[in-house]
């Protein structure tokens, strides 16, 4: 058991560095650099555009100049950012607090609730509830983001009026303020991946009504509250742990979109404006930060599977 | 901050509610364009414009015509040579921090933009400042390195604005002006508000209080528009239709200097004859290729100048589209069985890469046959744009003067036509030598007229400006950004 959770630990930070050389390549290979996207047209005057790529750093090396990188990140230096002319921790830290913040309050009220729906679809399945609830997480799976941003802006803030329509609040806003701000989002972002838990669990449950063991319950005359909260809810759910982890990190990178689209002042967000800005080392920061946050949860997804299922704990395994 | 506090600071919000409502408050976005490196120095490359434009006031702003008219500046004159002139100054203005303005604020904020350790852009056109003396509190002169007519012109620079003497090196994070608003606290990428300043000299302002929110997003700015969270956006034709016929909203569309144009490099074959350069610009239907782009009502056609519709200098010349002329010309310059022209676009823009389409469509009847090549937007400015033969450029609004010297006299850094006539130079340096605007105006047309001849540059026509208001907002005119006067926009409820 710790030599395997060693061994995932491992891993997870070979990823990481792999990232930051994947991400490091895929910036040096478009044209152009944080000079010439910081300058526009003033970039076709020869000496402005020198001064600023000798101010910051971008005449050395691309090995040099990574090595620099990797070796002050040892130290906890996530460096300066270029446009903003600040040390990119504090750039950085607020927003992925209020990332958190938004990505919480999505997983909080909807993977609980995924986990239910998909409950009750799978004990009756082909009924009247199973059928509307699944038709309707198709048509969430398959909606885009924006869309279901702008149709959730169009009915609760424009035409009924529950709701402003775009996140106003400041990235330095109190965490309540970004909490009572976050409803839409959170629908948004919790909408689709409810509907994919919810499938997931669902086709689980139908899987472990028809098993054996479940058979041998009734048989031995084990009363059917006992056998749906003893056998087969633990048994179906197993399974959907590593989707529901999964479905957390996607949660991450789902921000991008929805925290455009709503204006909400998390990291996704800021992703966008440092990749509009060519900001190369906020850019690294970002997507290492996100890296970080798939890593771990994978980890600690696998981790809960392995403490829920005696089996994968298993020496050989 | 703990949760009871945060509960008692919402309690304490609710509470200030109530009264709050009789505050008018003007809710603005901040689409950061420069990334959060938003400065409030009015110089910086990276000026935070509509704030600026709201804090801090130039000698001279246009009138409703676009001339230029008395702002912190009552008079101006000039010698015969229109090298020195000499500024009288509005008495009573004060500063938002109490102190006076005057001469001394005027030469020193003047003489900033030479600062080299700024490297201002403004620098490019009010370089020709060679000193300016103080004559007394409220008289300066102004000694210009060249002759020039039209400094009254190149004052109107949104970016020229007067501010302390000596707070050059603090201006950016503690603005001091003596415009109509003062900033009360500065965050580009979070909140900044400004409020009504009780001493600005035309009166206090009639709303309150001025709120801009950071939203980088046009979508999100649109949806904030749309949910009333903002009162003003700027808009783009196709983003129209999200607030026409809504009685919650107001349009506005005004002539705007914006120019999308195609480059034919007057040094690169085949586009170094003149009568190629003639027959790739008369074989369209200009009035055709604005209507597919911004629509029939969309813009001002225009004959290959960059210089805005209303402007004063602008020469209104004919240009009819004629194929048979433009393939007789082709066959005069060798190309009797037509011409193949690269032509480098790219999505940098929306419509850029359908501007090199619709050129495309419309040339092709007259035998030219054009090939679009994309390039990346990212390095477009530094790998095609003054390197490829044939390319789609995009200017912003400049004074005639400025856009013709800084575009098309030889030699200037941005001459992307390479063009290089010094009879055109010649016009210029008389038109600005020259006081009278009529006889001015003569000469700049007839530089225009010459690029219409044989020029480089095809330029269809100008795009209108166009912005959302909300129905609540009053006292803003269908005019440019810097047109408005803030002290006199209001709110009705």
């Amino acid at each position: 058991m710790p030599r395997k959770i060693a061994g995932r630990l491992a891993a997870a930070w070979i990823t990481l560095v792999v990232i930051a050389v994947v991400v490091f390549v895929g910036v040096e290979l478009m044209p152009g650099d944080a000079c010439t996207a910081h300058l526009g047209r003033d970039a076709a005057r020869a000496e402005m555009l020198t001064a600023c790529r000798d101010r910051m750093g971008l005449d050395r090396p691309p090995v040099e100049r990574f090595a620099l990188w990797a070796a002050d990140l040892a130290h906890g230096d996530l460096g300066v950012s270029m446009k903003r002319e600040r040390p990119i921790l504090g750039i950085v830290g607020p927003r992925a607090r209020n990332t958190l913040i938004l990505a919480g309050a999505a997983a909080l009220a909807g993977v609980p609730l995924a986990i239910l729906l998909g409950f009750l679809c799978g004990l009756r399945r082909e009924g009247p509830f199973d059928i509307v609830t699944s038709t309707v997480a198709l048509v969430a799976m398959t909606m885009p983001e924006f869309v279901v941003a702008s149709l959730l802006i169009l009915i609760f803030a424009i035409w009924l009026g529950w709701s402003t329509g775009v996140v106003t609040a400041a990235y330095d806003a109190p965490a309540l303020t970004l909490l009572l701000a976050t409803p839409l989002p959170a629908i948004t972002l919790a909408l689709v991946y409810i509907a994919h838990i919810l499938r997931m669990v669902r086709s689980s449950v139908i899987d472990t009504v028809g098993a054996d063991f479940v058979l041998m319950a009734r048989m031995k005359g084990v009363p059917e509250r006992r056998i749906v909260l003893r056998h087969i809810l633990p048994n179906a759910i197993l399974p959907s742990i590593s989707l529901i982890g999964l479905t957390l990190a996607w949660l991450l990178s789902g921000v991008v979109i929805v925290e455009s689209v709503f204006n909400y002042p998390g990291i996704g967000r800021l992703a966008v404006n440092a990749v509009a800005d060519r900001d190369l080392p906020l850019i690294q920061a970002i997507a290492l930060l996100f890296g970080l946050f798939y890593v771990l949860t994978t980890l600690v997804s696998d981790l809960v599977a392995m403490a829920l299922n005696p089996r994968l704990r298993s020496l050989r395994g | 901050m703990t949760f009871a506090q945060q509960l008692m600071t919402l309690a304490a919000l609710a509470l200030l509610a109530a009264p709050a409502q009789a505050e008018k408050v003007l809710n603005r976005a901040n689409d950061l364009s420069f990334g959060g490196a938003e400065s409030l120095d009015p110089l910086s490359p990276n000026r935070f414009y509509e704030v600026n434009d709201m804090i801090y006031s130039r000698l001279v702003r246009q009138n409703d015509a676009g001339e230029p008219s008395p702002e912190l500046a009552t008079s101006w004159t000039s010698n015969a040579g229109a090298t020195e002139w000499t500024v009288t100054l509005q008495p009573g203005v004060t500063f938002h921090d109490g102190s006076t303005f005057d001469a001394a604020d005027v030469a020193y904020s003047l003489r900033r933009i030479e600062d080299p350790t700024l490297e201002s852009p403004v620098s490019s056109v009010l370089g020709i400042i060679g000193r300016v003396e103080v004559k007394d509190d409220l008289t300066v002169k102004i000694v210009l390195e060249t002759p020039h007519a039209g400094l009254p012109l190149l004052l109107l620079d949104y970016r020229v604005r007067m501010i302390p003497e000596g707070s050059g090196p603090t201006i950016g994070q503690t603005p001091i002006g003596t415009g109509p608003f003062r900033v009360e606290s500065y965050d580009p990428e979070g909140t900044t508000t400004l409020v009504a300043f009780d001493g600005y000299w035309e009166g206090r302002p009639l709303i309150d209080r001025v709120q801009f929110t950071a939203i980088p997003d046009s979508e999100a700015r649109n949806q904030a528009m749309l949910s009333r969270q903002i009162d003003l956006n700027s808009v783009t034709r196709d983003q129209l239709a999200l607030f026409k016929d809504n009685p919650a909203f107001q349009l506005q569309s005004f002539p705007a200097g914006g120019w999308f144009g195609i480059v034919f490099r007057t040094d690169t074959a085949p586009y170094d004859s003149a009568k190629v350069r003639r027959a790739l610009r008369i074989a369209v239907n200009r009035q055709d290729m604005m209507t597919l782009m911004v629509g029939a009502d969309g813009g001002t056609v225009g004959c290959d100048t960059p210089v805005r519709a209303d402007d004063p200098y602008r020469a209104d010349l004919d240009c009819p589209q004629d194929v048979d002329a433009a393939r007789a010309l082709l066959a005069e310059a060798g190309f009797p069985d037509g011409i193949d022209v690269e032509l480098t676009t790219s999505d940098l823009e929306p419509g850029m890469v359908r501007f090199a389409e619709v050129f495309q469509a419309q040339v092709a009847p007259a035998g030219i046959r054009v090939a679009i090549k994309l390039a990346p937007s990212d390095g477009y400015w530094d790998d095609v744009w003054m390197v490829a033969p044939a390319s789609v450029t995009s200017w912003g609004e400049r004074p005639a003067d400025q856009i013709l010297n800084e575009a098309w006299r030889s030699g200037a850094s941005w001459n992307e036509s390479a063009y290089a006539n010094p009879a055109f130079d010649a016009l210029l340096d008389q038109a600005r030598s020259t006081l009278d605007p009529v006889a001015a105006r003569v000469l700049y047309i007839q530089a225009q007229a010459l690029l219409l001849a044989e020029g480089g540059t095809f330029i269809p026509y100008q795009e209108d400006g166009r912005r959302v208001l909300s129905a609540r907002v009053r006292g803003i005119k269908p005019l440019g950004e810097d047109y408005i006067r803030w002290h006199l926009v209001d709110l009705v409820e």
